[in-house]
C-alpha cells in the first residue's frame, strides 16, 4: 500500500489482507469506480431494479439491486423516502476475504466480481457480507445457459463499463439518482459529488470501506436495528411468508410466531432432498471430466 | 419522526441445519477424544479402558461430517477446490477448516492404531498432536462464523471458548452413555467402572458451570452492547429462539444436568446417565441458535 492511500484512510489501512487487490480509493493514477446515490432525486419508480433483472434474468426472489421505502413522520405531515441498495463494491470487503476458494474477487478498478467456474456454493461470502449483498442462484433456471448453485452479486456492469457505457441501473433511472464513474478522476460527476456534498455510507464502522456513497440518507432507513424494529405487519407478513414457502437448497430460515424447532427440521428434510439433483450433478462432471 | 419501513427484499439464512449439525458432531467427537487422550497422553490409567471405545466414537462421528458439509455445498465435487493450491486461500477461515478437518481424523486413525497395538511411546506423541487438532478443528467452528463482523451475534472472541466448552461437556455426555451400551453387552470384568463414569460426570458438572459463566459473560456484553447486539439478544434470542436457546440449551443442557450432578442424584444411576444424556442433546440447541440466529435479523435488513 502506498503512502498515498495511507493517508486516505488511515482507519483502514490494515483491512487489505485478503482482499487480494489493495484498496484504490484516492490512489492517483489508478481508477477506482464508485456510486453516487442522490436520495433527494429518487422517486421510487424501481426502474434501476427491472433495469437489473432484465440485464442479468436476475431469479425470482433475488436480487442485485433494490429499493428500500420507507414512511417518515405521520399523516399529515409524512412522507414517503426510498433507498436504493446494491453491493458497495468495498475497497476491503469481507467477502472476498472470507471466499475459501477465490472465487470472489477484486478487480483493481473497484469491481468485487464473481467467477462462477471456482464458486463452489459454500456462501461463506453470503454469511460475510454485511450488506445482503449477494444471494445464491437456485438449481433451475428459465435459460441453460445460467450458472446455477453458485452464488452472484452485483458487478457494477463491468461488461457495459468497459465499452464506456454506464451500469444498467444507473442508465435507467429517470430521476438521475444514480451517477457513476470513477471517484479518482477530479473531474469525473461522481468525485465533484465526493468533494462537495454531505455523504454517508452503511455500515461505515465495519471498516468496509463502501463504493457506493448516498447524498441526503436518513439514518434510520440506514439503520439495521431500526430496520428490523420498524416495519409494518405486512412487511413482516411478507417477510415470514419467504421464509415459509422457500424451496431452496439447505437454507437455515427460521419463521418468527412458528415452532422454531419444526423449521429446524424442515431445513434438514429441505437439505436431504437437495442431496439427489446434487448427486446427479456430480455424475455429470465426473462424466465431463473423464470422457469430455 | 418515526421511520417505517414499508418495504424491503428480504433474504435467506445461507447455512441452516446441516451446518448446525455438523457443529454438534464435531465438538461431540473432540470432547471423546479429549477422554480417550487422558489414558494414553495425560498418564491417568485409570482411562485406558475407555481409549479405544472414545477414539472410535470420535473417528465415527467426524466420517459424518463430510456427508454433511460436502452436500451442503451448491457444487459438491468441487469440494475439491478447497484443497488445491492456486484456489486455496490464506485469509479465509474455512480454508484452515478444511486442513483441520482433512488432518484431524487422520491423525486419530494414526493413534488409534497405536492404541491397539499398545504402543505406548507412539501413542503419546501421535496423541498430543491429535488432541492439538481436535481442540484446533473445534476452535475452527467458532470462529467460521466468529469472524463476520456483521454478525453481531457471532462476532465475539468468546466463541471459540462456548464451542470448546460444549464440545467438552457434551463430549462426555455422549461417551458416558456409549460405555453404558457397551457395559451391557460385556463381560463385568471387563466393563467400565462405575467410579469412572461418576469422576467424568463431576468433569462434566465442571464444564457446565463454566459455559454457564459464559454465558453470562455473553449475556452481559449484549446487554450492554450496541444496539445491534442488544437486538441480537433481546429479540432475536430471547423471542425467536427462545426454544434451542432458553429450552433446550439452559435448562435441559445444563440447568438440569448440574441439579442432577450437585445434589445426592450424582451417586444414583438416572442422575449420571440424565446427565449425560440431557447435555448431548442441550448442546445442540446452542449450535441451532449460534448458526442461525446470528444470520436472522440480518435477512431483514
Ligand atoms: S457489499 Fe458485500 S458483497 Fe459487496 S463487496 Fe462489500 S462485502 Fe462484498
Ligand atoms: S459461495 Fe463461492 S464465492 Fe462465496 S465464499 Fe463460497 S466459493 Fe467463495
Amino acid at each position: 500500500m502506498t503512502t498515498e492511500s495511507k493517508q486516505t484512510s488511515p482507519a483502514h489501512a490494515l483491512r487489505e489482507y485478503g482482499s487480494q487487490t489493495p484498496g484504490t480509493k484516492g490512489i492517483p493514477g489508478k481508477r477506482r469506480y464508485s456510486m453516487v446515490i442522490d436520495l433527494r432525486k429518487c422517486i421510487g419508480c424501481m426502474s434501476c431494479v427491472v433495469a437489473c433483472k432484465a440485464e442479468y434474468g436476475v431469479p425470482l426472489g433475488v436480487w442485485r439491486t433494490w429499493v428500500m421505502v420507507a414512511d417518515k413522520g405521520r399523516y399529515p405531515n409524512s412522507r414517503r423516502i426510498f433507498m436504493p441498495r446494491l453491493c458497495n463494491h468495498c475497497d476491503y470487503p469481507i467477502c472476498v476475504r472470507n471466499c475459501p476458494t477465490q472465487a470472489t474477487f477484486k478487480h483493481e478498478e473497484g469491481f468485487v466480481l464473481q467467477r462462477y467456474n471456482r464458486c463452489i456454493g459454500c456462501r461463506t461470502c453470503v454469511v460475510a457480507c454485511p450488506y445482503n449483498a449477494r444471494h445464491f442462484l437456485p438449481a433451475k433456471r428459465t435459460n441453460n445457459n445460467l450458472p446455477v448453485l453458485v452464488v452472484d452479486k452485483c458487478t457494477f456492469c463491468i461488461h457495459r463499463v468497459k465499452k464506456g457505457l454506464v451500469p444498467a441501473c444507473v442508465q435507467a433511472c429517470v430521476g438521475g439518482a444514480r451517477i457513476f464513474g470513477d471517484v479518482n478522476d477530479p473531474k469525473s460527476e461522481v468525485a465533484k459529488l465526493v468533494a462537495r456534498e454531505k455523504l454517508t455510507v452503511l455500515k461505515p464502522e465495519l471498516g468496509t470501506s463502501p463504493s457506493v456513497y448516498y447524498i441526503g440518507g436518513d439514518w434510520e432507513i440506514m439503520d439495521e436495528p431500526h430496520n428490523y424494529k420498524h416495519r409494518t405487519a405486512q412487511q413482516k407478513e411478507e417477510f415470514n411468508t419467504y421464509k415459509r414457502n422457500h424451496h431452496g437448497d439447505a437454507f437455515g430460515d427460521i419463521v418468527e410466531g412458528e415452532n422454531t424447532m419444526y423449521h429446524v427440521g424442515k431445513n434438514m428434510s429441505d437439505f436431504l432432498a437437495s442431496i439427489p439433483h446434487k448427486f446427479f450433478d456430480v455424475v455429470a462432471a465426473l462424466k465431463k471430466l473423464l470422457f469430455a | 419522526m418515526e421511520t417505517i419501513i414499508t418495504y424491503n427484499a428480504v433474504h435467506h439464512a445461507a447455512w441452516g441445519t446441516p451446518i448446525t449439525v455438523y457443529f454438534w458432531l464435531v465438538g461431540a467427537s473432540a470432547g471423546s477424544f479429549v477422554l480417550s487422550a487422558f489414558g494414553w497422553v495425560f498418564g491417568i490409567k485409570r482411562y485406558k479402558p475407555l481409549a479405544l471405545t472414545a477414539s472410535i466414537l470420535a473417528i465415527v462421528m467426524l466420517m459424518i461430517v463430510p456427508v454433511l458439509l460436502i452436500w451442503d455445498l451448491g457444487k459438491p465435487f468441487r469440494f475439491i477446490y478447497l484443497m488445491l493450491p492456486g484456489y486455496w486461500h490464506g485469509t479465509a477461515p474455512m480454508s484452515w477448516g478444511t486442513l483441520l478437518i482433512l488432518s484431524y481424523p487422520i491423525s486419530m486413525f494414526v493413534y488409534t492404531y497405536f492404541v491397539i497395538k499398545n504402543d505406548q511411546k507412539w501413542a503419546k506423541i501421535v496423541g498430543i498432536i491429535a488432541i492439538v487438532l481436535a481442540l484446533s478443528t473445534h476452535w475452527y467452528t467458532g470462529v467460521v462464523m466468529e469472524l463476520n463482523p456483521g454478525r453481531y451475534l457471532n462476532h465475539t472472541p468468546l466463541a471459540p471458548l462456548l464451542f470448546l466448552t460444549g464440545a467438552f461437556i457434551s463430549g462426555i455426555g455422549l461417551m458416558i452413555l456409549v460405555l453404558w451400551i457397551q457395559n451391557q453387552f460385556t463381560r463385568p470384568e471387563k466393563r467400565i467402572k462405575w467410579e469412572l463414569m461418576e469422576e467424568m460426570a463431576q468433569y462434566m458438572m465442571y464444564g457446565i458451570v463454566f459455559d454457564f459463566f459464559l454465558l453470562f459473560l455473553d449475556f452481559m456484553q449484549t446487554q450492554y452492547g450496541t444496539a445491534s447486539e442488544y437486538l441480537a439478544h433481546g429479540t432475536v434470542l430471547m423471542e425467536i429462539f427462545f426454544t434451542p436457546y432458553i429450552w433446550l440449551e439452559v435448562v435441559i443442557g445444563l440447568l438440569i444436568p448440574l441439579i442432577l450432578l450437585v445434589t445426592p442424584l450424582k451417586h444414583t444411576r438416572i442422575g449420571v446417565y440424565g446427565a449425560a444424556f440431557l447435555v448431548a442433546v442441550g448442546v445442540y440447541g446452542m449450535r441451532i441458535w449460534w448458526v442461525m440466529g446470528g444470520q436472522y435479523i440480518q435477512s431483514f435488513y
